[in-house]
């Protein structure tokens, strides 16, 4: 034991009353936020920028009195913290988010002229910030109450689902919505294109980063090469890559008629997906180096002295050690490609990256966002189910 | 921390300040030596009535690309410096959780969504892009500061302490340059990042080096992508390998002293 240990401290920090600081200010932002800030805008059409509307307009007295009070409850319970507290604290958290669509029907209701039917309700500052506080206090509640990934997971999906609900039943005149419904085909096409070329890309730097990984420990002067070549890889922004990739393809595919038939050209899917599988590289063969050196000496030569053969002990025992950290890689690796393919969108590639930038070509914002969203959504999925699948898999349980 | 660790060469030969040198003479003279390039651009272009960019100079486009890169930066180290130290102070502690998940959860949001995410609020121009730098850039500068102040052993601390140092001078006489490798290594990452992302910048309207790149594709004129990208390739090699300079010097000075 450190003799510090046993010294008598006197403890400073010794209050009694302890509020949580964090869902206190947070909430505090809150309500400052709602009050100061717009919560929608009407557009007649989606061009125009929209007018927008104070808290007032949008939902009345009543329902700015009923999230006031909402968001008062949580001071109070932010300022006696336990368990109990923190529970009902997360419940008024979910009915918030839950209540969000609503508040949102109520305005559409009130500010949308019906005789207008390009007329559309954007979703304003104050709402996109309530919602971005509601998630910090949902991450810091989850921290307090230990909840697993899981139940989180699950709670945010319930929530999404009655989202998703209705948008699609009731919030006809949301500008999101409208500029879903007028491309569907287009939006499902381009988020399966979005997945195939990351799918693509990953699925190649995998095998690749493998073999290089392999092929490393094999010979030392190829680890030093191939690493700084990659690192200079990665120093090249994306875009650029792209880019420098359309001549020698598009030369490629002028003079030999054989690559041109498989569908090698200057613009479209090879070009991205070559940049993709480069820069998919690095990430996948250092993780992937690094989760093969890192298995301890001692396993292996126990492994050696029970008789494994060479390859039995890489497959038995090195490569299965191994595999949390190499799925750490492919986690990076994935959350990488995902938003290096919306930039892919630029040169003709397709992809959800394809409604950003037109979206911006025409300043239509909510064709952006409907390019936007989804990428972030698929981001935090495939990092968070990447993430639970490395843990599973880790030897000896959860960390 | 596994993931970011980077793979040093095995043979850790000190390139010192020569590597920085060499790419920032070789993007100043492509810079300057730009339109002289002229018949080389030609070839790859034999049919496009210009083949050098000339909306703006490249000076210009490089000094508004070193503009926002830097605005930003500099806003990003402050702002997420200052951060890391106030939620490691025994004040701060209670936001030290969700501030330590925030900043791994925003390593996931890709850039591109985040500029996109941007535009509506702020509008075109120049100013999404310096807000979207310093939210993407944030993320990795206070990732790193707390895992460099967090990585400070708490013996040295209390030595520290014992010596009679104020908490103040603990910080900026023990911490802080005990994390600065760290701390810069983040720095590096974010701003390396940086100089990528502005270049996507010129879809919204800034005019930086992506300007040619972007002009390049949408006119299908292969010279101007590829003096954009050249530009932009250098400008990042030279700043990265300064900061691999300025890394390596400051690892010999601690393992030195």
């Amino acid at each position: 034991m450190p003799l510090t240990d046993a010294l008598p401290i006197a403890k400073l920090n010794q209050r009694t009353w302890h509020p949580n600081a964090v869902l206190l200010s947070l909430s505090l932002v809150m309500l400052a936020v709602i009050w100061l800030l717009n919560p929608v805008s009407v557009a007649p059409n989606r061009i125009v920028p929209g007018t927008s509307y104070h808290l007032l307009d949008a939902v009345g007295w009543f329902g700015a009195l009923l999230i006031s009070l909402l968001i008062s409850a949580l001071v109070a319970l932010a300022l006696l913290p336990t368990r109990a507290n923190y529970r009902a604290m997360l419940a008024l958290v979910i009915v918030m988010l839950l209540l969000m669509p609503f508040g949102l029907m109520v305005a559409s209701h009130w500010l949308v002229d019906p005789g207008l039917p390009q007329a559309r309700l954007s979703i304003g500052a104050a709402s996109w910030s309530l919602l971005f506080i509601l998630l910090l206090c949902l991450v810091e509640l989850r921290l307090r109450l230990g909840l697993s990934r899981l139940a989180t997971t699950l709670l945010l999906s319930c929530v999404g689902v009655v989202w998703w609900l209705s948008a699609s039943l009731w919030l006809q005149n949301m500008a999101l919505v409208q500029e879903f419904q007028a491309r569907e085909q287009q939006f499902w096409r381009a988020t399966l294109q979005h997945i195939q070329l990351v799918s693509m890309a990953v699925g190649v730097s995998v095998v690749a980063g493998l073999l290089l990984a392999m092929l490393m420990r094999r010979y030392a002067k190829l680890q030093k090469i191939a690493f700084s070549l990659l690192n200079f890889l990665q120093t090249i922004p994306s875009i650029a890559l792209f880019g420098l990739l359309l001549a020698p393809l598009a030369w490629v595919a002028a003079n030999i008629p054989f690559l041109a038939q498989l569908g090698v050209s200057g613009i479209g899917t090879t070009p991205a997906l070559i940049a993709l599988i480069a820069y998919s590289l690095l990430p996948m063969v250092r993780n992937t180096y690094i989760a093969l050196e890192e298995v301890s000496s001692d396993t292996l030569e126990a492994a050696k002295a029970m008789g494994m053969r060479s390859s039995q002990r890489f497959w038995q025992v090195r490569f299965p050690l191994a595999l949390p950290v190499l799925l750490e890689g492919v986690r990076v690796t994935t959350v990488q490609a995902v938003g290096l393919t919306a930039v892919a969108a630029l040169i003709g590639a397709g992809g959800l990256g394809t409604f950003i930038f037109q979206g911006l070509g025409q300043a239509a914002m909510d064709m952006v966002l409907l390019g936007a969203i989804p990428i972030l959504l698929l981001a935090l999925v495939v990092d968070a189910s990447l993430g639970a699948l490395a843990d599973a898999l880790r030897p000896g349980g959860h960390e | 921390m596994l993931i970011s660790r980077r793979i040093e060469p095995s043979s850790n030969a000190n390139h010192g300040w020569a590597l920085p040198l060499i790419w920032g003479v070789l993007l100043a003279a492509a810079v300057l030596g730009m339109p002289y390039l002229e018949s080389v651009f030609r070839w790859l272009e034999p049919d496009a009535r210009q083949v050098i960019y000339r909306r703006a100079e490249f000076s210009t486009l490089l000094g508004r690309h070193l503009l926002v890169v830097g605005v930003a930066a500099a806003v990003t180290i402050l702002v997420g410096v200052l951060a890391g130290i106030a939620v490691t102070r025994k004040r701060g502690q209670d936001f030290l959780p969700l501030v330590g998940q925030l900043a791994s959860l925003g390593q996931t949001f890709p850039p591109v969504a985040v500029l996109a995410l941007a535009v509506p609020t702020l509008g075109f121009g120049t100013l999404p892009i310096i807000v979207a730098l310093m939210l993407y850039g944030l993320l990795p500068i206070v990732r790193n500061t707390l895992a460099g102040l967090q990585g400070v052993s708490t013996d040295i601390k209390q030595a520290a302490l014992a010596m009679g140092m104020t908490p103040w001078q603990v910080l900026h006489r023990v911490e802080l340059p005990l994390a600065a490798p760290v701390i810069l290594a983040g720095v590096r990452t974010s701003v390396t990042i940086n100089i990528a992302t502005a270049a996507l910048g010129a879809t919204v309207g800034a005019s930086n080096l992506g300007d040619p790149i972007i002009a390049g594709i949408v006119n299908g004129n292969m010279a101007y992508v590829v003096q954009g990208a050249l530009l932009i390739a250098l400008l990042a090699l030279t700043v990265d390998s300064l900061f691999d300079a300025y890394q390596q010097t400051l690892r010999s000075r601690l393992s030195a002293s």
